[in-house]
């Protein structure tokens, strides 16, 4: 029997989603065999009460009120999935905890209209158990479907919990410090392959810190090799890893 | 053969990582997360391990993982495993069931040292799993009684029903061939338990240990350094002791360094060790 | 086996003679860096680069390599070696190359290696530019290179071309040799010899000295976690050694769900996880647990733990540990140094 999977979102962009509905390659299509997609706001309509084996869940947790529906999704779901930044770890959206005048310089006038109250943005994991998280920003396909793939055989997925760098080394990139540049590749969690460098661009961490990342030296490195001002330097992490850093907003 | 996906021709080419098909005759749940398998060679080989070696057991898709042999080669047509699920790849081997296939590379590494061991005192101290591998040694012992001076078993287990080798602890508790002492570390009324209590260093009280013993240790990590405490009272010199180290292997053929300490390879140099040749402790136990 | 000389004017043309022959890598440009690559052209060949980012290990142990393909629960073996000629390789480079083709032979031989390094025809060459932070001069000295097939040294006006085995004359062919004569002989050797004097940094003991004082230095764990404060885990300093080959084994699926492969990849010994395993039940062990102690094994085994296998030290002084690490603590030289002036 086919697998049921199903996809909702919370707050993000749904690029992700949009990401996933892109991949229209011999890959997806092929991994469509073996499971049926029952709920998917993007590309159908139909939505489901019953059971589901795989909820993949999009967007971070930035409202109270968004509780309720991730547990709903919990308890229908035997394998919950965090997949994007913004589900994973909060992502982008997480800067914003660290911002007291954000509604305001992004609403203006509108800014006290109660729809837009909303608290910290953190990853789903702080509302609800999240068995498995698929990083990034986008999430990697080639890494979604690996995923999926281990879980179609009961088997647990392997997750890289090692830096960027280790990628870039692999791939004989040369390392942005020399070429005078600076990268968080040494703190970021690896998985995507590190195309940015390979490109040109610094690593900026979109899949989040490593689970033990050094944040003192990262700082170090940034201002003596990276050329980074110190203030620069301190901060520069939050993009995407605001709430893997030490001084992260718990509520 | 060639490989199948290009155009190469390259002659058979000997592939140290490529498993043997091994049958599973019977499975036997031991407790509830682990399960015993009886296994013989598909190709109808004979067994031809040592005591104390290991093999990598695996099943495509999932990896591979190293387990002791629990059986002794004495026993020629089959061999046993013992698995406990904790992992990707322990999960999915205790799936299989009698009739299956799983693949297996082996023998690996270096086993007891038995030339060592016969005409001597022998003691093996085994805690939780470290029953397993001690067995295929346990079992050459008992089947070759008459090669060595004595032997004493002590086995420790965390509560009663995770004693493992149910059959074989009633034959070692009134056999004249193992002077044997069992502990659990604790247990509830249901257990109806009558044997002793208490971590297997209580065990000592019980039996007498002399200098000229060759001890064999194989537990938990944090056994060791309690065991070694006792044998250090009973004046049992390092030279005497050996350690099972099996835990800590990937490759199983001396190449992927995952199982390095110091300058030495579980996979290859062991996992029996000498105690006194691990020169820092701090890295191996 | 014999020495040679072919002029600078007639060099290009033995190279492209060969490349139409053979698949030729060798050092190529990349950004600022230098990388071993397939040459397409003959003008893409960078004989004077100082170092690569990655060592040529790559060629015979690449960072990725399928060890067996499977269907279901059946498997294929997938040892497919491709004849090469890998061009240009400094003489540092070819004793790591040394190093891995006994340890990948040793105890039990790893055909998914040495097949496709029996395939390779290796061609050293003289280093014409030095790396910022090679000590290769002070390593290893009395270890010298064995396993290439030729070695070419640049003279005036061409090129000495020492052929050692008959995998390297067989590329005499492609050139217009001609026998070098005593003079160019002795200039070859000359420039051989000042080489090794070039290399910027040094390590200020000898092997042997090196390898009982670090060893003593073990159980200072403080020293080692003073080397380690900066460390990221990040096991670059692993991957680009010339004499690291540690590696990881994963089996994946192909879409299909059926077939796949068991692929191994490279590993490193100061990533955090390396060391650790589980136990049962949710427990698991690091046996290097603190970044100081994973900086302590591969400093260990860079100049202790193997010299007694290998005759000298495991590394050999190429420099690229120190280059890579964006913390700037991998340079063994430094750490060396230290323990040795105590
Ligand atoms: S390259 Fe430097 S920071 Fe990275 S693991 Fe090695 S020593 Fe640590
Ligand atoms: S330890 Fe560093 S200098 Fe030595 S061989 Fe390895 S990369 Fe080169
Ligand atoms: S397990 Fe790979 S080297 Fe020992």
């Amino acid at each position: 029997m086919a697998v049921r999977v199903a996809y909702f979102d919370f707050t993000c962009c749904e690029g992700c989603q949009i990401e996933m509905t892109n991949f229209g390659d011999a890959a997806f299509l092929e991994l469509l065999n073996h499971v049926e997609v029952v709920e998917f706001r993007e590309a159908m309509s139909e939505k489901t009460t019953e059971p589901i084996d795989i909820a993949f869940i999009e967007g971070s947790f930035s409202r109270e009120s968004d509780r309720k529906r991730l547990e709903e999704i919990r308890e229908r779901a035997s394998i919950v999935i965090a997949y994007g930044a913004c589900a994973a770890t909060g992502g982008i959206n997480a800067l914003k905890n660290h911002q007291g005048d954000y509604k305001k310089a992004v609403y203006g006038k509108d800014s006290e209209m109660p729809h837009l109250d909303s608290m910290c943005a953190r990853g789903v994991d702080a509302a609800i158990k999240v068995d498995y998280k698929i990083h990034g920003c986008p999430m990697d396909k080639n890494e979604f479907v690996r995923v999926v793939s281990h879980l179609l055989h009961g088997k647990e997925p392997v997750i890289p919990d090692y830096p960027v760098c280790v990628e870039c080394k692999q791939n004989e990139t040369v390392c942005r410090y020399q070429l005078g540049d600076h990268c968080l590749g040494q703190v970021a969690r690896a998985g995507c392959g590190a195309p940015c460098p390979a490109d040109g661009i610094p690593c900026e961490a979109c899949r989040g810190f490593v689970s033990n990342p050094n944040e003192e030296a990262l700082e170090k490195v940034l201002i003596e090799n990276g050329g980074l001002s110190a203030e620069r330097a301190k901060y520069k992490s939050r993009m995407f890893a605001a709430n893997h850093r030490s001084d992260a907003v718990k509520e | 053969m060639a490989c199948g996906t290009c155009n190469c021709n390259s002659p058979e080419i000997e592939n140290l990582f490529m498993p043997k098909e091994a049958l599973i005759t019977e499975t036997k749940w031991m407790t509830k997360d682990t399960k015993h398998f009886v296994l013989k060679w598909a190709d109808g080989s004979k067994v031809s391990h040592q005591p104390g070696q290991i093999v990598e057991a695996s099943l495509f898709g999932f990896g591979e993982i190293p387990l002791g042999f629990a059986t002794s080669p004495t026993q020629e047509n089959s061999f046993e495993l013992v698995i406990r699920q904790v992992g990707r790849v322990s999960t999915a081997l205790c799936k299989l069931e009698a009739g299956d296939t799983m693949l297996i590379r082996a023998p690996l590494g270096k086993g007891f040292p038995l030339d060592e061991l016969r005409g001597e005192k022998v003691m093996i101290i085994a805690g939780g799993l470290g029953i397993v591998p001690t067995r295929s040694l346990i079992n050459y012992i008992t089947d070759r009684r008459d090669e060595f001076k004595s032997f004493t078993l002590f086995y420790g287990a965390r509560n009663p029903s995770e004693l493992l080798f149910k059959e074989d602890l009633v034959k070692w508790r009134s056999s004249k061939d193992v002077h044997y002492f069992e502990t659990v570390d604790g247990c509830c009324e249901e257990d109806n338990w009558k044997g002793n209590t208490g971590v297997i260093t209580t065990l000592f009280k019980q039996a007498e240990v002399t200098p000229d013993t060759k001890v064999i240790i194989c537990g938990p990590p944090i056994m060791y350094r309690f065991v070694m405490m006792e044998l250090y009272k009973c004046n049992v010199p390092h030279e005497n002791v050996y350690v099972d180290l099996e835990r800590r292997m990937k490759c199983g053929v001396g190449k992927c360094g995952h199982c390095q300490i110091n300058d030495k390879y579980v996979c290859i140099d062991g996992p029996v060790f000498k105690y006194s040749e691990l020169d820092s402790k701090e890295e191996a136990l | 086996m014999s020495v040679k000389f072919i002029k600078e004017t007639d060099f290009n043309d033995f190279v492209g003679k060969m490349m139409e022959a053979r698949t030729v890598v060798g050092p190529v440009a990349k950004k600022t860096k230098f990388v071993f690559g397939e040459l397409e052209s003959v003008d893409q060949l960078r004989l004077d680069y100082d170092v690569t980012i990655l060592p040529p290990k790559k060629l015979f142990f690449p960072p990725r390599q399928d060890l067996l393909k499977f269907h279901g629960q059946k498997g294929t073996s997938c040892i497919c070696p491709q004849p090469k000629v890998l061009f240009g390789v400094h003489y540092y480079d070819i004793k790591a190359i040394d190093q891995t083709d006994f340890l990948f032979n040793e105890n039990n031989a790893d055909q998914n290696y040495l097949a496709n390094r029996e395939a390779t025809t290796i061609i050293g060459t003289t280093i014409q530019n030095v790396s910022p932070r090679a000590f290769f001069g002070s390593v290893g000295k009395n270890v010298n290179p064995k396993g290439h097939d030729g070695f070419l040294t640049r003279i005036n006006g061409g090129w000495v071309f020492e052929t050692l085995t008959s995998k390297g004359r067989d590329l005499l062919d492609f050139g217009k040799f001609i026998d070098a004569d005593d003079a160019q002989k002795a200039e070859a050797a000359k420039v051989n010899t000042e080489e090794k004097t070039k290399s910027p940094e040094k390590i200020k003991a000898e092997g042997d000295v090196v390898a009982q004082k670090v060893r003593k230095s073990f159980s200072e764990d403080e020293l080692w976690e003073e080397f380690a404060k900066d460390c990221f885990s990040c096991g670059s300093c692993n991957i680009v050694c010339p004499t690291c080959y540690c590696f990881d084994v994963q089996d994946n699926w192909n879409v299909d769900q059926h077939s796949g492969a068991r692929t191994r990849s490279w590993d490193g010994c100061l990533k955090a996880d390396f060391a650790e395993c589980s136990l049962g039940q949710g427990a698991c062990e690091n046996f290097r647990e603190t970044k100081g102690s994973r900086f302590r094994h591969r400093i260990m085994r860079k100049a202790v733990y193997s010299n007694e296998k290998l005759g000298g030290p495991a590394c050999v002084g190429c420099g690229r540990c120190s280059l890579s690490c964006t913390a700037d603590i991998a340079d063994p030289v430094n750490v060396i140094n230290r323990i040795v002036e105590g």
